[in-house]
């Protein structure tokens, strides 16, 4: 079964917000501004996975990507 | 445009000097036709000279390189300059322990606490102004409306306002100094600061407030690697805080309103989907960029994209131009809030001395937008009028506007 997983770049975020803001319903932030998830890879059902490109592609600093694999 | 060549530099050079005022408008152009001279290019119009790196590309790869491109001095102009600028100055890893304490003030979460003060703001002052059909936007808006918010949020009280702008408005003369009296200016302006933050300091020493919600308090109690953040240290902070707070949000509803004072469709788009002005405000940073450029000091002897630079040696990391930079944005010059990379702009910086204050500006910014136009949703540019920006971080000097 093909699994996906939002990994963020703990080094290259640095809070700008656009992820959380582009897909509110996805992401959300800490008490300081930075992703939520910043911390641990997030598990994707297939429904969220557009609003998780909308965030990867959101971000300036590339911090996040999209891990595909199987499982 | 010809540019000379630089032998010993191995790049085009340039003689611009970006230090004094200019037509509104015109400095973009001159940033963005020095951009496609070469990736790097020697700018020799102060004593000093600095290296101008403006393609998108090369400015966000070099501002990840926190270890050789230093933020010991940040004035590409001034590579001695003397005025103390907190967190800005500092480079990994201090300066993220620094921002740890900051952040959570300038946080989302944090912001939301500030947006009916904000509301209640916007709306009292655009109410005031509304009979008054002819105004001029920088000081009767623009420049009253940050300021008091900046204040509440330092817990500060509001009406000290037009006290410490003056002291803003020189600090920001010292940066783009041409003149021995701007830099004197400037060091009153520190000096006043400096008494002024003090009473705050005492004053919070004796009765401390809620960290969690008061700033100063907060900078009191606040401890990075077991030690207290000295009293001079704070006063920076605080300083530098006002000023970077306080410039830019005025400077932003200068142009923004200049856009959309001459284009009444786009104004009528906005009203009718008020839930795209935060699209709006982003690509009003990207195209109306008003911090040019990020300075960055050469820390050690070494080359910048094929340039020799000697340590402390200044590079320019042009904001402004990348944000135009074809190769990056496509239709660079023309508005359009739809555009698929608009969050790639360079208005905030990039990297990690990304603008703490984005959350708050981008806040700010959208309820002084709604405020205004829910009452004043007509307006032009007054007949006859002649603009003119700053040198050095734009802003528009006044925009006078009327309505019927």
């Amino acid at each position: 079964m093909a699994t996906a997983n939002l990994v963020v770049d703990i080094d290259r975020c640095t809070g700008h917000g656009r992820c959380y803001t582009v897909s509110s319903e996805l992401l959300t932030e800490d008490e300081e501004g930075f992703v939520a998830v910043r911390h641990q890879s997030m598990e994707l059902t297939e429904e969220q996975t557009p609003a998780a490109r909308l965030a990867v592609d959101a971000c300036p600093e590339q911090a996040m990507r999209i891990e595909y694999g199987e499982q | 445009m010809t540019a000379g060549f630089d032998d010993e530099r191995r790049c085009p050079v340039v003689h611009t000097d970006y230090r004094p005022d200019r037509p509104a408008f015109t400095t973009i152009d001159q940033l963005s036709t020095e951009r496609e001279l070469g990736q790097a290019v020697w700018n020799d119009s102060t004593d000093y000279g600095f290296l101008m790196v403006q393609r998108y590309d090369d400015v966000v790869e070099l501002l990840k390189h926190t270890d050789t491109l230093v933020n010991d001095n940040v004035n590409a102009f001034d590579p001695n300059m003397e005025i103390p600028l907190l967190p800005n100055s500092l480079n990994p890893p201090d300066h993220n322990k620094l921002r740890r304490v900051l952040n959570p003030f300038f946080s989302p979460a944090a912001v939301k606490r500030l947006e009916p003060l904000a509301r209640l703001r916007a709306e009292t002052l655009v109410s005031e102004l509304a009979e008054k059909r002819s105004v001029d936007l920088v000081s009767e808006f623009a420049i009253l409306y940050p300021t008091e918010l900046f204040l509440a949020l330092l817990g500060l009280p509001t009406e000290d306002g037009p006290m410490v702008l003056p002291w803003v408005e020189a600090i920001f003369g010292g940066f783009f100094a041409s003149t021995p009296e701007e830099l004197q200016a400037a060091g009153d302006a520190v000096a006043s600061f400096s008494t002024y933050f003090g009473q705050l300091i005492d004053d919070r020493e004796k009765d401390l407030g809620d960290p969690t919600t008061d700033l100063m308090s907060r900078l009191l109690v606040a401890k990075i690697d077991g030690e207290p953040i000295s009293r001079a240290d704070i006063l920076t902070i605080c300083m530098t805080l006002m000023t970077a707070g306080l410039d830019t949000t005025r400077s932003a509803l200068g142009y923004i309103f200049h856009h959309l004072a001459q284009d009444s469709d786009l104004r009528q788009t906005m009203i009718n989907e008020p839930e795209r002005w935060p699209n709006f405000i982003e690509e009003a940073m990207r195209l109306y960029t008003l911090i040019i450029q990020d300075g960055r000091q050469v820390k050690e002897d070494s080359e910048v994209l094929g340039c020799p630079m000697k340590q402390g040696e200044m590079v320019w990391l042009g904001l402004a131009a990348a944000n135009r930079d074809p190769r990056k944005f496509e239709n660079p010059d023309t508005f359009d809030m739809d555009r698929e990379n608009l969050n790639h702009h360079l208005g905030f910086g990039i990297g990690v001395h990304r603008c703490i204050g984005m959350h708050l500006a981008r806040a700010e910014l959208v309820i002084a937008l709604e405020a205004w136009h829910k009452v004043i949703p007509d307006y032009r540019l007054a007949a006859g009028t002649e603009l003119v920006e700053r040198g050095g971080q734009l802003r528009l000097q006044n925009l006078p506007l009327e309505w019927d």
